[in-house]
């Protein structure tokens, strides 16, 4: 499977096309061999052989579901993919790289988790709109622009983050020194001079892997289900007078709590 | 070095107290260290009636300064980088397509029409660089954005190169550019080949060409 220049396109047939590998930076060949794997809906844009898309959670692959899907309050989005052949996944445009986990977890944004090996068990992160996988396996994940790995102590902008391998310890930082002093204080207050865009980040420290896209721009959330509704649970909303202020509600980048601060 | 391409959609920079950095507000990705970020009100260099001169040339983009010490990682709206190392001469670039440059660099602003007066302002109009476009002069690292992938066409004397006013990014050097026209009856009457304008560039220096002929 050489290319030359200016060789025309790639012509791939179902024996050319690699089994569980990239076929270009945008497309993921999965080769089936009477097994399954888990995907969102609508990302899979050719198969050859013969393979079965079946919603989760109903139907005879209910065994499945019950031992590597943890989420059940999201399952909506994801078909289980079920038979021999081999199978191209693609989103929008996106790069396209496949991860193997091993023994390990991964906690990655929701619209960018693709496909996972039913080995791997997904669960809902304790952070809203993140998901978590555990176990052994492979998984295909999107981004905008190629994935950067990056070894903590980091500090991410919240659009640039992709996921984390191992790291415990994801938190909030805010930084705004610059707000600070008289000038910074007139700024606060009138808003001239405008704000550097980069008070708040995800920090990260201790031992793990970061995962970066290259660019600010977002893929499309994935609902990952409502949390239960009870005390201690982050976006529970359990306890109540707790969830941030009553007014509008806090914009990503947004200063913490400054305008309380400076009384506006 | 500065900057280093981490891939085509992304940089690193570091960052070492003492030499600063200016980059596009909200363009940082990651960083490590201690590195601070602050806007930068007068959009950049060279005090208030610098910070003026922009406002009035629509130049002024939302910058920040970065100081520190550590790395950065840049990055913008999935734009191709490019990073361009100026060893004394200017790079003239709109200003909207800098991602971040050397604290080193003089920044300035030019006016279209001081190179080649009428013409250099319908030139401005064609290429979408406006009345003005932002200069950078000095020793130092400018990393550019494009749409689409970016690649260096060299000019020397003996060879002036033509660019599609929509594909053209950037340049450095000594360069007298023009725009050339290739319009004729077809053009009038609506059969055209697309390609009736032309940036002509001559002299001895590098432009920057994107591969596609979308704006920022």
């Amino acid at each position: 499977m050489t290319t030359y220049p200016g060789a025309g396109p790639v012509v791939h047939d179902p024996m050319t096309l690699p089994v569980d590998e990239s076929v270009n930076k945008y497309t993921f060949c999965v080769e089936l061999k009477g097994s399954q794997w888990f995907l969102q809906k609508g990302k899979m844009i050719a198969y050859y052989g013969s393979i079965e898309f079946n919603g989760v959670g109903h139907g005879r692959l209910d065994r499945v579901v019950r031992t590597s899907f943890h989420s059940p309050l999201h399952a909506g989005d994801w078909v289980v993919a079920d038979g021999s052949g081999k199978m191209l996944l693609a989103d929008r445009a996106f790069d396209v790289n496949s991860y193997d986990l091993d023994d390990g977890n991964l906690t990655i944004r929701s619209g960018n988790l693709l496909a996972f090996q039913p080995s791997l068990s997904l669960k809902q992160s304790i952070i809203p709109g993140f998901l978590t996988l555990i176990g052994t396996g492979k998984f295909v994940a999107a981004s905008n622009g190629p994935v950067v790995f990056m070894e903590p102590p980091i500090r991410v902008d919240p659009q640039a983050l992709v996921g984390w391998a191992d790291c415990p310890s994801p938190c909030h930082h805010y930084d705004h020194g610059y707000l600070t002093g008289v000038w910074g204080g007139l700024r606060a207050m009138t808003g001239l001079g405008g704000a550097s865009g980069e008070e708040h980040q995800f920090e990260f420290v201790g031992a793990g892997t970061v995962l970066l896209q290259s660019t600010e721009t977002l893929m499309a959330e994935q609902a990952t289900g409502a949390v239960p509704n009870e005390p201690g649970v982050p976006g529970g909303g359990g306890v109540p007078g707790h969830q941030g202020s009553p007014g509008a509600p806090r914009l990503p980048g947004q200063l913490g709590d400054l305008q309380r601060r400076f009384g506006l | 070095m500065t900057f280093r391409e981490v891939n085509a959609k992304m940089i690193e920079a570091t960052v070492v107290p003492g030499r600063r950095l200016f980059s596009q507000r909200g363009a940082m990705l990651a960083y490590k260290g201690d590195v601070s970020f602050t806007p930068n009100i007068q959009g950049g260099q060279g005090g208030v009636m610098s910070m003026i001169g922009r406002r009035v040339a629509n130049e002024a983009t939302p910058l920040m300064t970065v100081e520190g010490s550590g790395t950065v990682l840049f990055g913008h709206g999935g734009h191709h980088i490019q990073v361009i190392h100026l060893t004394g001469d200017t790079l003239y670039v709109e200003a909207d397509r800098l991602l971040a440059f050397e604290g080193t660099l003089q920044q300035g602003t030019m006016f279209m029409g001081s190179q080649g007066g009428v013409m250099g302002l319908v030139r401005g109009q064609v290429t979408g660089q406006g009345l003005f476009t932002t200069t950078l002069t000095g020793r130092g690292a400018v990393a550019v954005m494009a749409h689409g992938g970016v690649f260096e066409v060299p000019i020397t004397p003996q060879r002036p190169v033509h660019v599609d006013p929509q594909a053209y990014v950037a340049h450095h050097g000594d360069v007298r550019n023009k725009l050339s026209t290739a319009l004729g009856w077809r053009d009038m009457v609506g059969r055209g080949s697309g390609e009736a304008f032309q940036l002509e560039l001559s002299g001895s220096g590098a432009v920057y060409v994107q591969a596609s002929e979308e704006k920022l």
